[in-house]
């Protein structure tokens, strides 16, 4: 149906499939109304396939209307407003998989899972050697936040947050979160070049950037629902890292690329997206919904594509593959990440590159922020360790790479 | 209150400036304790799951009289439209225990058993979560300090008549424990909480 293999080389074009008709997908009550996951039997790699997902509708639903802000013809902002509302049903369906059951916290502990799986995965398939280091960069950052909301986990609802993420990654340090606060200039990183840049890289970052400015926005709304002080300071904190981390992934997009490229570009990523998860989906349940939506996004991508050939001076074909890259993978990544803790722990951003010194710039921003009291991250170690004579961590592979970060160094 | 690392233990180490676990940490720790009893049997077979099953049956009926007891009465008094909010999760501990009685006594080999104790699993972890976000969230508010106190103090009592952490040592009866009367468990439970109040 809607792969096929030639010599074991599966091929898949997009721009060449047949979706379903966008006046047949429209879902009524009854279909929107999904049961969600059973939280304690689901793949842990299931959930972070709907966090996923749901980043990537969201994001294609906020890029639809600010493109309809910025466009004068009528009829086309009528086309985007019925992709929208399609893409916004697509929403609905995929995070509304997520159990209700499941506390904050624990959706939480979800999502870093989600930044630091998806992230590593992006930054060992990444090609461009510039944009490798900017996921590297990210990856030890998320990681870290991981460690941080699984010792609030521990403490204020008495579970340990390996019974969610199951084992498939490690929760350790990574770059101490107290050192991820940068002067916002510093976060600005060079753009790829539209024209010379592998089209996986363009999938790539979009994808890191949709996930993290999802994450930035849950940790916005949910962290004032906490009680506890400490997991409201907690969740400021690290609600300004992810800032932070949408600054940094944003800024390696192109900014020349033109609206219709960019439809093009975001349509394109949702079948890809879909695509690869169709291809792994554990749950079959889960799986026919990411069919069903491959199938939606089919012919978003069709009308992106005509749209462009209408009002741009390129044709799609010219800025997207034909056939599919590899699929995006969930996958344990616990070896990649403790080379990465190896060798780039102590790395910052000066300007659009990185270095090993605490330069002046970023010096002040920690002055200023940080001050002479101990950030919530840090308190959050240190309050855990105070009422149950250590912190929480999870080291499936051995002790952490680097001596410092050990626990019995501290 | 000890309890282990195993499970998730709400007690500070004494002496150390941390303020002492209140009712809604009590209660809170019983529901991961609770959470994570479900997962084990959910994992094991034959006479360990008969032993973790047993241990949950009683640590459930332990903590719902406490509740029912100590807790919602207050919940009742404090919070704004208490008794329709007790209300509700009076309905769902009635649901649950319906399923516990069925699965109370059953071999875990029965074709019955494994789902039905899925059903219990959702049913009292929904209700765990609602009691959270409906009913404990106000306790701290509402509650002043010798009430959220005498609240706790009804919580331990009940947990000495029936300790409610692992390797306690009382669950090795395996199917008799299970088998045994559990609401006469309650009952002395019951017992305990209301003697609290006199000591």
């Amino acid at each position: 149906m809607l792969r096929w293999a030639i010599g074991g080389i599966v091929t898949f074009n997009p721009l060449e499939q047949q979706g379903i008709p966008l006046d047949r997908q429209l879902r009524d009550w009854r279909e929107l109304n999904v049961p969600p996951l059973d939280p304690d039997a689901v793949d842990p790699y299931t959930r972070c396939r709907v966090i996923t997902m749901n980043g990537i509708e969201m994001e294609a639903v906020w890029f639809d209307h600010q493109f309809a802000r910025h466009c004068r013809d009528q009829e086309v902002r009528r086309q985007l407003a019925q992709l929208r509302y399609i893409e916004a049903q697509q929403q609905k369906v995929v995070n509304w998989l997520l159990p209700g059951v499941s506390s904050t916290l624990e959706t939480t502990i979800g999502y870093e899972q989600v930044a630091v799986d998806l992230t590593a995965w992006v930054a060992r398939m990444e090609p461009d050697p510039y944009l490798k280091q900017a996921y590297q960069f990210g990856v030890l950052e998320d990681f870290d936040h991981l460690y941080r909301y699984a010792n609030l986990y521990e403490m204020v609802e008495h579970r340990k947050a390996e019974e969610i993420v199951d084992g498939l990654t490690e929760v350790m340090p990574g770059r101490p979160t107290k050192f991820q606060h940068r002067d916002p200039r510093d976060n600005v990183r060079d753009p790829y070049d539209r024209a010379t840049t592998s089209p996986l890289s363009k999938l790539h970052a979009l994808t890191v950037m949709s996930a993290e400015q999802q994450t930035m926005n849950f940790y916005c709304n949910v962290g004032p629902q906490y009680m506890e002080p400490i997991a409201r300071q907690l969740y400021q904190e690290i609600g300004l890292i992810e800032e932070e981390h949408v600054t940094h992934y944003e800024s390696l997009v192109d900014p020349g690329e033109t609206w219709w490229e960019q439809l093009v570009n975001h349509e394109y990523n949702e079948c890809y997206l879909y695509y690869s998860f169709t291809e792994q989906e554990s749950d079959p349940r889960v799986r026919a919904i990411w069919e069903l939506h491959l199938n939606m996004e089919l012919e978003h991508l069709r009308v992106a594509c005509d749209l462009m050939r209408q009002h741009d001076t390129r044709q799609p074909e010219e800025i997207v593959v034909m056939s599919m890259p590899q699929v995006l993978r969930f996958e344990p990544n616990k070896q990649y990440i403790r080379e990465l803790l190896d060798t780039q722990i102590d790395l910052t951003t000066l300007g659009a590159g990185y270095v090993r010194d605490a330069h002046q710039r970023f010096e002040q921003m920690q002055q200023r922020l940080n001050g002479a009291e101990p950030p919530p991250t840090e308190r959050v170690i240190d309050e855990h360790r105070d009422r149950f004579g250590s912190e929480y961590r999870m080291q499936t592979d051995g002790p952490h790479p680097v001596a410092a970060l050990r626990e019995d160094s501290r | 209150m000890t309890a282990t690392r195993k499970t998730g233990a709400a007690a500070p180490p004494s002496g150390d400036g941390m303020p002492e676990p209140d009712v809604v940490d009590l209660l809170v720790a019983q529901h991961a304790m609770i959470h994570d009893l479900f997962t084990e049997a959910a994992a094991s077979h034959g006479e360990r799951c008969r032993q973790v099953v047993a241990r949950l049956v009683r640590l459930l009926a332990v903590h719902e009289t406490a509740e029912e007891e100590a807790v919602h009465p207050l919940a009742r008094r404090v919070i704004p439209q208490g008794a329709e909010v007790v209300d509700d999760r009076l309905h769902e501990e009635n649901q649950a225990k319906q399923l516990l009685e069925r699965l109370d006594g059953m071999d875990p080999d029965d074709p019955e058993f494994r789902p039905l104790l899925d059903d219990l699993r959702r049913d009292v972890l929904r209700h765990a979560r609602h009691e959270e976000r409906y009913e404990f969230n106000w306790l701290r508010q509402r509650c002043s300090p010798a009430q959220l106190e005498a609240a706790a103090r009804a919580v331990r009592a009940a947990e000495a008549v029936a300790p409610t952490h692992p390797h306690a040592g009382a669950e090795t009866g395996g199917k008799a424990a299970l088998a045994g009367p559990v609401l006469s468990l309650a009952d002395r439970v019951r017992d305990a909480i209301r003697g609290s109040r006199d000591g």
